[in-house]
């Protein structure tokens, strides 16, 4: 078990790692000064000398990178070229609207998904099943951010029923929960059919295996043999998926964020990738993909907690 | 009480498939009397499952019983749904599957799924644990206390059978069905499981139905027999008449098959001509006719009769009407399937020695160095064939026999170099040729070919025939050769219908594909097949054609074959030299009538005497099989690895390693205390 | 239980199995329709220039902002131009990344994915570990990243389309592969001095191909959803040239006066990316029944 998680920690790492050798090789394949690729060409001199000292521009590339990584591993990200706050700061008070929102999709997504999924399985040629298919189809097929400016378009322009944009008054929860429900809405649809159809395709495939037979010989319910034997085995392929799956999700987000102006951690990106603000942009993505490294960690966890075969071979 | 517990009565049932309608069970009827074992007996495509399944109500979704009925305690099984159907699954009628390996649900412990099938008893749950710990106790689970909270893949196959029986019997079931309850495990294995059975149906009184093609189980466990073949019952009667007195055409071929049951050596094995009958056409007359020796015009159109005779009854022209026949049966011992001679009298070994291995060494690495250093495990590998001696002269057959795991297959990889050797000599025609680089190994695969287990499975499954037995010539550039010709000449070698050059090997039957792996293997004239497991998946009838084939080829071109199996009745008639293997090591090794007639090592008595004999009246004693389980090759014992499970073994034996001793020319032997002419051993080596 | 194999004669012909495939395609109302919409697709962005009604360039200012009308199908965006016309063109830009960008990630991810499954374990750790760090990260991050140092273009649309595509296709010629590598058939090549090209090119490589293209016929809509979502971002395909994302980027700035931009560039959307998810499915379902739907 703990040689698993080391190894599992190991590669988590190395992405990680790999990420931030990326964005530095980035800034220094493009020719030119970096100092000016990264404040701008109307930075002043004073800017571009301080950046230059502080990212010790002047000393041989790869000592750069450690300054860069050893910077990063210590909660340095650097400071926002326009305000001059350290980025870490920045992040932090948008980070909740990205989390809300990224749970909120997933969650109603999982809890309408999954038992759809199951309900097509057990009966499969149903009118459940079918509409259930068709549902699936259709959603995955949508792009997020189509659903995102249709949502908008619908709900907020035409009939008015949800706010269209911002993330609410700070402290005023009903009107924050407004603010998320269709961002949420429009970034859970998707994974609504894309969970359904997994936990259908592993649950069709699960039903037919000769353990479930053999639970049906013992004349358990089917209730017990669906959700208690069935069920339990089907999970741990959909989990794994949920896990990669995140990377999407974190796409839709930023996509819903901008879409809705709601002041996520993925709208900070993009406004910075238009102000050329590289600080920002370095340790939004960063912070992104610490977020998704974490989700795949935790999915594989899950998993080894749930089936007792990963478990013993670790 | 009623004698009969169960009645089939005129049960017919149709699949729907993409061919159409598979008329897969046709007016099968028979009685399961009450207290006693039934066995259900066919080949592949009998029904025979399907019958089984159909008691219990759990057939698949294409299926649809079109008429008939299943009487059970006064009522009709097949009208029974949702809560009736399930107070009968489980509490009356229990069943054992076949693969205990896939049948037990992989997430959940023993006690959870031993709790779950109490779950209509009004117990608390600690009473049901104790029920289910006492009934593991029963089945032999040793220390069952902690073992119930183990998960199925922490168990052995064998051990995972035993608990599946354990399960269909916690409830008390009037009725115990098993779907070819051994097939899955091996020959000592087997053995344990039967006397099981047998014991438990004796102290519970349950009634047994069992399911399979093996006839020695049948003979060895059930008392009264039903023959099925293509979707119907063919005959019926008591385990004695079926054996001894057979009147159904069918079932005397099919005994006469049975290469167990074949008294004298003979390398010519006497098969069931043709193929099973296509179900999706309309049927008509006989079932059989058109593969029975004794079929008349009429067979082919009227539909037989049922007579009842001794026992039971069966369903046949020649013993009833107007077709009828009074001689039929012949008397026990008459052949009723011709058995020709060999095309050649066999080319008796004569040659030189063709290939010769010594303490040939196989290492397999366990897991990763760093998953290694973090556990502290200083040698991360397992030896799965340890100091391996083998020879085979040119010329003859040596069968490499040994159960799963045992490293047979493994060391005929070895030999054709598709598996690294990690020390030892591997010498062919007197050349080294262990771990040569491929390079210089190439040339040598013209002369050394290899047959692989699953017939359809090795084959490239989107390759033509033609294209299949016509590669190993493209590959060696065996040049200025007409392909086409060249296929069909190896598919007449073969006797592969040259219509089936153009086929896929997804549309070839077992023993087609079998052929078509014997063609590929003879294409480039190699003096050495490694033959591993050549019948396995084939039924009784067509495995004989696949031997007779072998043993043809043997003859004709001088062939030596190197036969990999588990299947010792076989054994005796094809191999004139036996090397039997446990664990990895060579334990024993000596002509093959030797080997059957007086074994040294006690491991290849228990083998020669594991496998049950089709035959009622020659029923083991109880208490005869041997105990324990082979063990893991990660535990391997200091000693003699058989040592755990030997009966003679003393303390001497669990020190080291025996070493291999001659006991007579060309018998060697990995024993201590042999069972035979210990005085005359001589150390070898 | 289905009745086990049956021996012998009695077996459908290759020809006769295709022609009942080709049945099952045709009675399946998704596949059917799925491919109308993709020959839908192909046919409009080939045919575009001649049946476009308008320049999709050609300003007309004074008929800006005007709603949907015989004479503009789709109304009209701020400039005047014709919404119709730029969606047919849209098209255009719509097929020439799909087509590049799934060629190009189909070879390479076969390739990539065989050598995976056939090669040495570092080596397919190694992959492994890329292919599924790129394929699970999030690819708007990446697109963002890049294009923050490269500026928007058409080339760095399609670098990332091929980038984040090449996982899907590679992990399932790997698993497929992995699949075959320790089958018997592979052992028996092997057993007969079959060198290894001649095993990948043979013997596995057929047997690989047919998800992969399946792969891409569903892979289709992630390619043309990532160019319409970088260029409703303006990171992608600049204007004036028009593409289904730039047509929904100007119709989201003016969305609560001009509703029908965002309607018209999002319906060839949704009807590519549907049109080649049912067919994906269809063809999916009839060649390898094991991996959907059943019927």
């Amino acid at each position: 078990m703990i040689a698993y998680l080391v190894k599992r920690l190991g590669l988590a790492a190395l992405v990680v790692v790999a990420v931030l050798l990326a964005l530095f090789s980035l800034l220094h394949m493009i020719p030119g000064n970096p100092a000016i690729l990264a404040l701008g060409t109307r930075a002043s001199p004073e800017a571009i000398a301080e950046y230059s000292a502080r990212m010790r521009l002047d000393e041989p590339v790869w000592v750069q990178f450690a300054y860069f990584i050893g910077n990063a591993l210590q909660g340095d990200l650097g400071a926002d070229v326009f305000s001059n706050r350290p980025v870490t700061a920045v992040i932090a008070e948008r980070i909740g609207f990205s989390l809300a929102l990224i749970c909120a999709g997933m969650g109603w997504a999982v809890l309408l998904g999954i038992p759809l999924g199951c309900l097509a399985a057990v009966r499969p040629g149903s009118w459940l099943d079918r509409v259930t298919g068709i549902l699936s189809v259709g959603t995955i097929a949508v792009p997020s951010f189509l659903v995102s400016i249709w949502a908008l378009l619908l709900f907020s322009i035409q009939l008015r029923w949800l706010p269209a944009i911002g993330a609410g008054e700070p402290g005023d929860l009903p009107d924050q929960l407004s603010h998320l429900v269709l961002p949420a809405f429009a970034i859970g649809l998707g994974w609504v059919g894309y969970l359904a159809r997994m936990v259908r395709a592993s649950m069709l495939e699960v039903l037919g295996e000769p353990y479930i037979r053999s639970a049906r010989a013992f004349g358990l319910t089917p209730r017990r043999v669906v959700l208690g034997y069935a069920l339990r085995v089907a999970i741990l392929p959909t989990i794994t998926l949920i896990g990669m799956g995140f990377g999407g999700l974190i796409s839709s987000a930023v996509f819903a964020e901008i879409i809705f102006a709601r002041p996520g951690v993925g709208k900070l990106i993009f406004d910075a990738v238009s102000d050329r603000n590289f600080p920002l942009v370095q340790g939004g993505v960063l912070v992104a993909t610490g977020f998704y490294i974490l989700v795949v960690l935790l999915s594989d966890l899950v998993i080894a907690w749930l089936d007792p075969r990963v478990r013993s071979s670790l | 009480m009623a004698e009969n517990l169960l009645t089939v009565d005129g049960l017919s049932l149709d699949f729907r498939t993409g061919r159409g309608r598979v008329r897969a069970l046709r007016d099968v009827s028979f009685p399961v009397r009450r207290g006693r074992i039934l066995g259900i007996v066919g080949e592949s495509g009998s029904g025979k499952s399907t019958v089984l399944w159909s008691i219990l109500g759990l057939l698949a979704r294409n299926a649809e019983v079109t008429a008939g009925r299943i009487d059970f305690e006064g009522r009709d099984l097949l009208t029974l749904g949702g809560a009736d159907l399930r107070a009968v699954r489980g509490e009356k009628i229990s069943v054992v599957f076949q693969d205990p390996m896939t049948s037990q649900i992989p997430v959940l412990p023993y006690a959870r799924q031993m709790e779950d099938i109490l779950y209509r008893r009004p117990l608390s749950r600690a009473a049901k644990r104790d029920a289910a710990v006492d009934l593991l106790r029963r089945v032999g689970i040793p220390d069952p206390d902690s073992r119930i909270d183990a998960y199925p893949h922490q168990f052995s196959g064998g051990m995972r059978q035993r608990a599946a029986i354990a399960m269909s019997m916690l409830t008390g079931p009037n009725l115990l069905l098993a779907d070819e309850p051994t097939t899955a495990l091996d020959v000592t294995t087997e053995a344990q499981i039967v006397a099981l059975m047998r014991d438990l149906q004796t102290e519970f009184e349950t009634t047994i139905v069992v399911v399979s093609h093996d006839l020695g189980l049948i003979a060895e466990l059930c008392d009264d027999v039903v023959v099925m073949y293509a979707g119907e019952v063919v005959e019926t009667g008591e385990v004695r008449d079926i054996f001894h007195h057979a009147r159904h055409p069918y079932t005397r071929a099919l005994l006469e098959c049975d290469p167990a049951r074949i008294a004298e050596v003979s390398r010519r094995l006497p098969v069931i001509r043709g193929d099973l009958p296509d179900l999706t056409r309309p049927l008509q007359g006989c079932i059989f006719a058109p593969r029975c020796q004794r079929a008349m015009p009429g067979c082919a159109t009227i539909p037989p009769p049922v007579v009842p005779r001794g026992t039971g009854a069966a369903k046949c022209h020649l013993l009833d009407g107007p077709l009828a026949d009074p001689d039929w049966p012949p008397p026990a011992g008459t052949a009723t399937v011709p058995r020709q001679e060999a095309a050649a009298p066999p080319a008796r070994p004569d040659g030189g020695t063709l290939l010769e291995l010594r303490d040939v060494n196989v290492r397999f690495r366990t897991m990763g160095p760093i998953r290694a250093r973090l556990r502290g495990v200083a040698d991360p590998h397992v030896d799965a064939v340890l100091d391996a001696g083998l020879t085979i002269r040119a010329g003859e057959t040596l069968a490499l026999v040994g159960e799963s795991g045992s490293g047979k297959t493994t060391l005929g990889r070895a030999i054709l170099n598709l598996q690294p050797v990690d020390g030892g000599s591997v010498r062919f025609d007197g050349a080294e040729i262990a771990n040569a680089p491929e390079r210089r190994f190439k040339p040598l695969r013209r002369d050394m070919a290899m047959m692989f287990q699953d017939p359809v499975g090795s084959l490239s499954p989107r390759k033509s025939v033609r294209a299949l037995i016509t590669e190993p010539l493209l590959i060696h550039g065996v040049a200025g050769r007409d392909l086409d010709a060249e296929a069909e000449r190896l598919a007449d070698m073969v006797r592969l219908p040259r219509g089936f050059l153009s086929r896929y090997p997804h549309e070839l039957s077992g023993g087609q594909a079998r052929r078509v792996g014997v063609a590929r293997a003879l294409a480039l004239n190699p003096r050495l097949i490694v033959a591993d497991e050549p019948t396995a998946g084939l039924d009784v009838s067509v495995q004989g054609e696949i031997l007779n084939l072998m043993s043809d080829l043997q003859a004709e071109h001088g062939l030596s074959y190197l036969f990999i199996t588990h299947n010792l009745p076989v054994v005796r008639h094809v191999a004139d030299r036996i090397a039997i293997m446990y664990l990895g090591r060579i334990v024993e090794a000596g002509p093959a009538a030797e080997i059957f007639a007086a074994p040294a090592h006690p491991y290849t008595a228990a083998l020669v005497g594991g496998v049950p004999h089709p035959d009622p009246d020659r029923r083991r004693p109880p208490g005869s099989a041997i105990g324990g389980e082979v063990p893991s090759l990660l535990r391997r014992p200091r000693g003699c690895d058989f040592a755990a499970r030997c009966p003679h073994a003393r303390e001497a034996c669990r020190e080291a390693k025996p070493p291999h001793a001659r006991i007579a020319p060309g018998h060697t032997h990995a024993c201590l205390f042999p069972l035979r002419g210990a005085n005359d051993t001589t150390r070898i080596r | 239980m289905p009745p086990g194999p049956a021996d012998g004669p009695g077996r459908e012909s290759a020809g006769r199995e295709r022609r009942d495939k080709l049945r099952r395609f045709l009675s399946d109302w998704q596949g059917v329709t799925g491919l109308a919409l993709v020959v839908l697709f192909f046919a409009s962005a080939i045919l575009a220039p001649w049946l476009a009604p308008y320049d999709p360039n050609a300003m007309d200012i004074p008929a800006r902002m005007s709603g949907p009308s015989l004479a503009h199908l789709a109304g009209t965006d701020q400039l005047g131009r014709d919404t119709f016309s730029r969606v047919l063109h849209g098209g255009r830009v719509a097929l020439y990344i799909a087509s590049i960008g799934v060629s190009v990630s189909l070879v390479l991810g076969l390739v990539l994915g065989m050598v995976a499954g056939f090669g040495p374990r570092w080596l397919d750790s190694l992959l492994l570990l890329v292919f599924d760090a790129v394929r699970s990260f999030p690819a708007i991050i990446l697109a963002l990243a890049t294009v923050a140092l490269t500026g928007p273009s058409l080339g760095v649309v399609l670098a990332i389309v091929i980038v984040t595509t090449i996982p899907s296709y590679a992990r399932v010629a790997r698993t497929a592969t992995m699949a075959l590598r320790h089958t018997e058939f592979i052992l028996a090549e092997r057993s007969l001095g079959a060198s290894t090209p001649r095993i990948l090119l043979h013997h596995v490589m057929p047997n690989v191909i047919g998800p992969l293209l399946i792969l891409a016929a569903m892979e289709v809509p992630v390619v043309v959803s990532i160019e319409a979502g970088l260029s409703f971002l303006g990171i992608g395909v600049l204007p004036p040239r028009s593409s289904w994302g730039t047509i929904l980027n100007e119709g989201y700035l003016v969305i609560r006066d001009a509703p029908w931009m965002v309607v018209a560039g999002g319906i060839p959307l949704i009807l590519t990316t549907l049109g080649f998810t049912f067919l994906g499915e269809a063809l999916r379902d009839i060649f390898d029944p094991r991996m959907g739907r059943e019927r």
